[in-house]
C-alpha cells in the first residue's frame, strides 16, 4: 500500500514510519526496515512481539477499508528479528558533551527516555533494583514474551547509558536529585491493589503481580491449585488466567463485576483465554474469601448494571440482595489494579488514583523532576510507556537547554 | 494522551555512496529520468532535498515548437492484482521550452551545486539541436541527454519513426549535438526497438558523444476494453500506442544495457524499469554507471530514495564493496553466447521438507515439460530422474523459495 501521511504511523504512539519500513521489507532491505523501526521505538523487538496492534496501527489501516488490514506488527517483528539474527547495525556516535540526567526505573518508559536522552548527547544513569526491562521482563507471561525477546532490546540499548542495579529510597532520591541536572521517574505500578474483603490474608490468596512474577521466574516448577478463581476484568487478569491454565490448574474461572462490554481488555487476549478453557463469569462481586488457614472458596454476590455511569462512562454495578453463592477455589488471584510502590515519592504531587501528577512536558511538581509511564496515567501498554519516555526526553532537553 | 509526532533523531550513520562518472560527481547512483517528475522546479527541488543525486529535466525544445498533448495520457498494465506492473504514457515532450528549462537549470545549480542537473532535449533541425546544447551548457547544466527515441512521436521529418532506429540518422544528429557542446558531456537516449542495438551504440560512439542512455520506453498497446473495444488510454473511445515503462520492462532494458556494454566501450546511463535498489544493482552489474528512475517515483513519490540509499548501503556493506562504482560491469563476464554455455546434466530435486504439496510443479511438468514429475499419495511430488531433462520449469512455478533446485547429476 505505502499510504502517504499514513494513519498507522499517526496511531502508533512512537510514530514508527510504517509505510517506509514495509516498503523496505518489500525490496528485501530487511535490515533497513529494522533500522526504521528502531529509530522510532526503543523497545522495537518487544513491541514487535506483543504490541496490541488492534488498538494502534492495524486498527486504522487504510487497507482495512478495502478488504483486511495489513498485519503490521508481524512485519515489524519479522524485521527486528532478522536484524537481531544478522547482528545489530552499527549506530552512529552520538554527541557526548551535555549534562547528566538520571532515570529511575528501567522499564519501557525509563529505557525509552534514556535512549532518547543518549541520542541528544546526555550522559544517562538508570537506576533499577532489578535487571532492566520492567513489566515486560518481570510479569508479562513467557508465552506472550520470552525473556530473550526482551533482552534483544535491552542488550542493544545497554551500551547507550550506565545501568545501576540499585533500588532508590528517600535518601538516594534526594541525593540523585541534587547531583543531576534533571531526573526522569518511571517506576511503574509495583503494588497490587487488594479487594479489602475479609479473608484476603488466607493462604492461597495471591495478588496478581506476585503471581505473574513468580510464574515468569519459575515457570516450570511453580505449583498452583486445582481450582483457580481470578478476580478482575483487565488484561492483567487475563494474563493470570492463561498462566494458571498453563501451570496445570484444572479449572480457571475469572469473575468480573460488570459485563463483557465494560472489560478493558484486548479482544485477542480475551479470545485466547477462552480458547484455553478459561471460564469468564460476568456481573459477580466478591464478598469474602472462605476458609480457615487456607482459602477454600470465594463468596460472591451477583450484580446488575445501574443506569448511572461512572467517570469512565461505564455503567455502575450494584449488588443484587440475596444472590450470594460460593465458588470453590484453592487459589484465588486478585487482579483489580496496581498502585505506585515507591514511598520515597512522598514529596511529589499525586493526582486521582494515586498516579503522579505531571504537567505539559511530563514535569512533576518538583522542579527538574519528570515522570512518565504507568505511574502517571496507567495507560498500560509498553508502546505508550516508550512514547512517554521519548517525549519526556525531548521535554527534559528543552528544559535543560532553556536553563 | 496525545503523542506528538517529533522529527526523529537519526541513529544510523549514512554510508558514503558517492563516486565519479562521466567526470561528474554523483552523491549516489540514483537520478531522476526525464519525465513529469522533473518538469517542475518545485518538484525537482523537493527531490533534491530528499536525497536524489541528480535529475534530467523533462525533454524540452526550442521556443515555438508546437507541443500538442492529448489527455488522459496515462494507463497501466496491472497483473494479477498488482497495480502498475507496467505503465503506459502517450505524453510527448515538455510544454516548457528551452527558456524555462534554462532558468530551471540555473536555479537548481545555484541552490544545489553538488547535484547533477541535466536536461533532455529534442529537435528536428541541426540549428535547433545545436542551440539547445549551447544554451543549456551556458546555463550551467552538467549533462545533456538527447532523446532520439520517444516512441510516441518525434519532432522532425519522419514522424512516427524514432531517430535512434536509423543508424545513419543517429550518427549524423549525434555529431551535430557533440559539435555544439564545448565541455558538457552529451548522452544519447536510444530505443531497444532496433534490429541490432550494437550498431546504434557504435554509431553514437563514432559521433564522439560521451555516453548512451539505455533505454527508452517500450512501444506498447496497453489494453483494450473488451466491451467497448476502446484501446487504453481511452480518449473518447480512441487511443494510440503507448510507451511502456515500469517493472514489466526491466528485463528488456537489462538485455539492452548488457548487449551494449559487452560490445561497445561507452559509458551508459541505465534507465527503463528499475524500481528498487536491487534493480539498480542489476543495471550497474551489466554496465550502467548510474541509474535513472521514473515510474516508481510517479507511483510512490520521491520518498523511495530512502530505501534506494539504505538498501544500496547495506548491499555494499554485505559485498564489501567500497563504492557503487565497484558494481559496474560485474555480471558482464558471465553473459555468454548460447554456444559457449556449460553443458552439464542437471536434474530437478524437490526438497520434501519445504514442499507444501500444491502440485504446481507436477501440472507444469505434465503439460508443459516432460511428464517427469509423478503425483504421490503423500501429495509430495516425485521427480523421475530418467524422464527429467533438467529444464527448470518446475523450479520457477514452485511458490516456495529454495524448495526445488536443479542439481548437477553425478
Amino acid at each position: 500500500m505505502q499510504c502517504f501521511d499514513a494513519p498507522c504511523t499517526a496511531a502508533c504512539p512512537t510514530h514508527i514510519d510504517i509505510p517506509k519500513f514495509i516498503s523496505m521489507i518489500k525490496s528485501n532491505n530487511v535490515i533497513g526496515a529494522a533500522e526504521v523501526v528502531k529509530t522510532s521505538n526503543a523497545l522495537a523487538n518487544t513491541c514487535g512481539k506483543i504490541c496490541p496492534e488492534e488498538v494502534f496501527c492495524q486498527s486504522v489501516c487504510t487497507r482495512g477499508k478495502q478488504d483486511s488490514p495489513i498485519w503490521i506488527r508481524e512485519l515489524h517483528f519479522f524485521a527486528t528479528q532478522h536484524e537481531k539474527e544478522k547482528g545489530f547495525s552499527a549506530t552512529k556516535a552520538f554527541p557526548k558533551s551535555k549534562q547528566n540526567v538520571a532515570v529511575v526505573g528501567a522499564g519501557p518508559a525509563g529505557l525509552g527516555c534514556a535512549f532518547e536522552l543518549a541520542k541528544l548527547g546526555y550522559q544517562v544513569e538508570i537506576y533499577d533494583g532489578r535487571k532492566p526491562g520492567g513489566v515486560p521482563r518481570n510479569s508479562i507471561p513467557s508465552f506472550r514474551l520470552a525473556v530473550r525477546e526482551l533482552e534483544s532490546d535491552t542488550k542493544f540499548l545497554s551500551r547507550f547509558f550506565k545501568l545501576k542495579t540499585q533500588s532508590v529510597d528517600a535518601n538516594r532520591f534526594e541525593q540523585i536529585r541534587k547531583s543531576q541536572e534533571a531526573m526522569f521517574l518511571a517506576v511503574g505500578l509495583g503494588q497490587d491493589r487488594m479487594l479489602g474483603v475479609p479473608g484476603e490474608k488466607l493462604k492461597g490468596v495471591i495478588p496478581v503481580l506476585k503471581f505473574l512474577e513468580k510464574a515468569k521466574a519459575n515457570s516450570t516448577s511453580m505449583k498452583i491449585g486445582k481450582r483457580v478463581v481470578i478476580v478482575g476484568g483487565g488484561n492483567v487478569s487475563l494474563d493470570a488466567a492463561a498462566t494458571a491454565k498453563r501451570l496445570g490448574a484444572e479449572s480457571v474461572t475469572l469473575i468480573y463485576r460488570r459485563s463483557e462490554k465494560e472489560m478493558r481488555v484486548w479482544k485477542g487476549e480475551l479470545e485466547e483465554a477462552r480458547k484455553q478453557g478459561v471460564e469468564i463469569r460476568f456481573l459477580i462481586n466478591p464478598v469474602n474469601i472462605v476458609g480457615r488457614i487456607k482459602a477454600q472458596g470465594i463468596r460472591c454476590r451477583q450484580t446488575r448494571l445501574s443506569r448511572q455511569k461512572d467517570k469512565s462512562g461505564r455503567q455502575i454495578p450494584v449488588e443484587v440482595a440475596g444472590s450470594d453463592f460460593v465458588l470453590d477455589a484453592d487459589t484465588i488471584i486478585i487482579a483489580v489494579g496496581q498502585t505506585i510502590e515507591a514511598e520515597w515519592l512522598a514529596g511529589v504531587e499525586r493526582q486521582k488514583g494515586g498516579y503522579v501528577k505531571v504537567g505539559e512536558g511530563f514535569q512533576t511538581s518538583v522542579p527538574g523532576v519528570f515522570a512518565g509511564g504507568d505511574m502517571i496515567a496507567g495507560e498500560g501498554t509498553i508502546v505508550q510507556s516508550v512514547a512517554h519516555g521519548k517525549q519526556a526526553a525531548r521535554a527534559i532537553h528543552e528544559y535543560l537547554s532553556a536553563k | 494522551m496525545e503523542y506528538r509526532q517529533l522529527k526523529e533523531i537519526e541513529i544510523y550513520p549514512l554510508r558514503d555512496l558517492s563516486y565519479d562518472f562521466l567526470g561528474i560527481h554523483f552523491e549516489n547512483p540514483f537520478i531522476l529520468a526525464a519525465a513529469p517528475s522533473t518538469d517542475n522546479l518545485t518538484m525537482v527541488h523537493r527531490a533534491f532535498e530528499m536525497g536524489w543525486a541528480g535529475a534530467i529535466l523533462k525533454t524540452t525544445s526550442v521556443e515555438g515548437t508546437r507541443v500538442d498533448l492529448a489527455y488522459p495520457m496515462m494507463s497501466t498494465f496491472d497483473h494479477e492484482g498488482r497495480k502498475l506492473f507496467g505503465m503506459g504514457n502517450i505524453d510527448l515532450i515538455s510544454e516548457h521550452h528551452i527558456d524555462t528549462v534554462e532558468y530551471n537549470v540555473r536555479m537548481l545549480k545555484k541552490e544545489f551545486p553538488e547535484k547533477m542537473v541535466a536536461a533532455s532535449i529534442m529537435a528536428g533541425r541541426k540549428e535547433d539541436w545545436q542551440s539547445l546544447v549551447e544554451r543549456l551548457e551556458k546555463a550551467g547544466a552538467d549533462l545533456i541527454e538527447c532523446s532520439f527515441s520517444c516512441p510516441q512521436g518525434n519532432i522532425g521529418e519522419d514522424p512516427g519513426k524514432m531517430l535512434a532506429q536509423s543508424v545513419s540518422a543517429t550518427e549524423l544528429t549525434a555529431r551535430w549535438v557533440k559539435e555544439a557542446a564545448k565541455k558538457i558531456p552529451v548522452s544519447i537516449k536510444i530505443t531497444p526497438h532496433v534490429t541490432d542495438i550494437v550498431e546504434v551504440a557504435r554509431a553514437v560512439k563514432r559521433s564522439g558523444c560521451d555516453a548512451l542512455t539505455a533505454s527508452n520506453s517500450i512501444q506498447a498497446l496497453m489494453g483494450i476494453d473488451i466491451r467497448s473495444f476502446a484501446p487504453y488510454p481511452s480518449l473518447g473511445g480512441k487511443s494510440t500506442y503507448s510507451g511502456m515503462t515500469g517493472p514489466a520492462i526491466k528485463p528488456i532494458t537489462l538485455r539492452t544495457i548488457a548487449e551494449i556494454a559487452r560490445n561497445v566501450d561507452i559509458p551508459i546511463l541505465g534507465t527503463g524499469g528499475a524500481s528498487t535498489w536491487s534493480d539498480a544493482v542489476e543495471f550497474m552489474a551489466v554496465g550502467a554507471g548510474v541509474v535513472e528512475f521514473c515510474t516508481v517515483v510517479m507511483h510512490y513519490g520521491f520518498r523511495v530514495i530512502d530505501d534506494l540509499k539504505s538498501g544500496m548501503s547495506h548491499y555494499l556493506d554485505e559485498m564489501k564493496f567500497s563504492s557503487p562504482a565497484a558494481i559496474v560491469g560485474k555480471a558482464l563476464p558471465n553473459i555468454v553466447m548460447h554456444d559457449d554455455l556449460p553443458r552439464r546434466t542437471v536434474r530437478s530435486h524437490i526438497n520434501e521438507k519445504l514442499c507444501i504439496a500444491c502440485d504446481l510443479c507436477y501440472i507444469a511438468c505434465r503439460d508443459g515439460g516432460h511428464m517427469a514429475i509423478d503425483q504421490q499419495p503423500s501429495r509430495v511430488p516425485d521427480v523421475d530422474r530418467e524422464r527429467c531433462v533438467g529444464c527448470g520449469l518446475c523450479q520457477h512455478v514452485c511458490p516456495v523459495d529454495g524448495c526445488i533446485e536443479m542439481q548437477v547429476a553425478v
